[in-house]
């Protein structure tokens, strides 16, 4: 039996959309291959199929392949199923692989390297708060559990606070790596996913923050993450203008607005000015 | 000359009226989807047979190539007038299937000439998805249908 008659039609396609998402182009990759595989996994409720396509691409041996599938993974893992992320514990060494494998001569090896580190990271904090979802998404009962428990909360936010600068480190080794003069639309489309998660994560942590402040009543304790929430904040305003200066990158995604002042945290309707 | 291949094709193909209906609402014409042909297809929503019909065309359309980017806009207009003004069941059917509005969010297709067609399904699918997350705020549109 030759092996494409033994996956079945739907399967089959899946690993076209996988093949043609990182093509040995050096574009982005197109998002409505990527999004075949992110629609896949819903209609499936499953993701076996889209590893399985990841792992059997002759990826090895072209830095521009291996970066695309890198992004192609990391916006699976945020807009897939659920079980996708499930899924994803059991390839963390393929991962891995992935950051193992870029030649040394390319503009992407480090941008490899770091971008398979990331994506285990990421794959370490859910692991660990099972309750997330791939792009953080507000969820009321978790801070309600998070309030009942302080010492989850706070341990919760420390770790997406790690995620934070972690996403801040990436994108600083993108801008770095633009060159003048040249398309950088593939290395650029690396930052679409990096905004959606350090937004995701900052919504998150002032929603979460809020809640632990208006029920803790404990100041003190609260001040070491308020104060590592507020140096992320100017960061995360300097990364999003940073994005705004590329054309390409503004005219696919919206890019987020915060407040030159970072939020209250001391109250729920006060959205601007200092406490 | 489209719209007779179209009306080979819907013969051809096999589409029952109502697919038929949904078909032409969401084609690739500069016009349309009519107030009247949406109108037409909400009615139908309300009867179980042809609902399905209804949303395994939408769904087909929506997924459709770039090329066929206006497939996708009326798809998303349609929907977006069905969830107002059609059957309970519209809502509950884009509630399950919230990633294929969601993921149109970053859809992009720029023609030959540059022209960038993906801007106002991104804006649409944007809108949309909102919507089905606020569950007051899509209750009451759906009970002040005047607004449409």
């Amino acid at each position: 039996m030759s092996f494409k008659g033994s996956l079945s039609r739907v399967e089959a396609d899946l690993s076209v959309s996988v093949r043609k998402a990182t093509s040995i182009d050096e574009t982005a990759p197109k998002r409505k291959h990527v999004r075949s595989c992110i629609v896949y996994t819903w209609d499936h409720r499953s993701s076996k199929a889209f590893w399985n396509g990841m792992r059997l691409q002759p990826l090895a041996g072209n830095d521009i392949q291996v970066f695309k599938a890198l992004i192609t993974i990391h916006k699976v893992l945020q807009e897939g199923h659920p079980s996708v992320l499930k899924d994803a514990q059991t390839n963390l060494n393929f991962i891995e692989s992935l950051g193992r494998s870029p030649t040394s001569s390319s503009s992407y090896s480090k941008l490899i390297v770091e971008y398979s580190r990331f994506l285990l990271r990421k794959l370490h904090f859910h692991k660990n708060h099972p309750a997330f979802n791939g792009m953080f998404e507000y969820e009321e009962y978790i801070s309600l559990r998070t309030i009942n428990d302080p010492n989850e909360g706070y341990e919760a936010i420390m770790d997406l606070m790690n995620l934070q600068d972690a996403v801040e480190d990436f994108q600083k080794l993108v801008f770095s790596a633009l060159h003048h003069g040249r398309s950088n639309e593939c290395k650029i489309s690396s930052l679409v996913p990096m905004i959606a998660e350090s937004y995701g994560i900052y919504r998150f942590i002032v929603s979460m923050l809020r809640a632990m402040h208006a029920t803790t009543n404990d100041d003190e304790a609260l001040e070491p993450l308020r104060a590592r929430f507020y140096s992320q904040h100017a960061r995360l305003l300097d990364f999003y203008y940073d994005c705004s200066t590329l054309k390409y990158l503004t005219s696919i995604v919206t890019i987020p607005k915060l407040s030159q002042a970072a939020p209250n945290l001391f109250s729920e309707e006060d959205e601007s000015g200092p406490s | 000359m489209s719209k007779l291949v179209r009306s080979i094709k819907n013969v051809a193909s096999g589409y029952t009226t109502t697919q038929v209906k949904v078909r032409n609402a969401t084609s690739n014409d500069m016009y349309g989807p009519t107030i009247l042909e949406m109108e037409e297809i909400s009615q139908l929503t309300y009867q179980n047979y042809e609902l399905l019909e209804i949303m395994d065309m939408v769904d087909k359309r929506l997924n459709d190539k770039g090329k066929n980017w206006r497939h996708v806009m009326k798809s998303l207009v349609l929907l977006d007038y069905l969830l107002h003004c059609g059957s309970e069941s519209v809502v509950l059917w884009c509630k399950d299937n919230i990633y294929i509005i969601k993921t149109l969010r970053e859809f992009q297709y720029v023609d030959e000439t540059g022209a960038d067609h993906g801007k106002s399904i991104r804006i649409k699918a944007k809108e949309m998805t909102s919507l089905l997350l606020d569950d007051d705020k899509l209750r009451a549109e759906r009970s002040d249908k005047k607004q449409w």
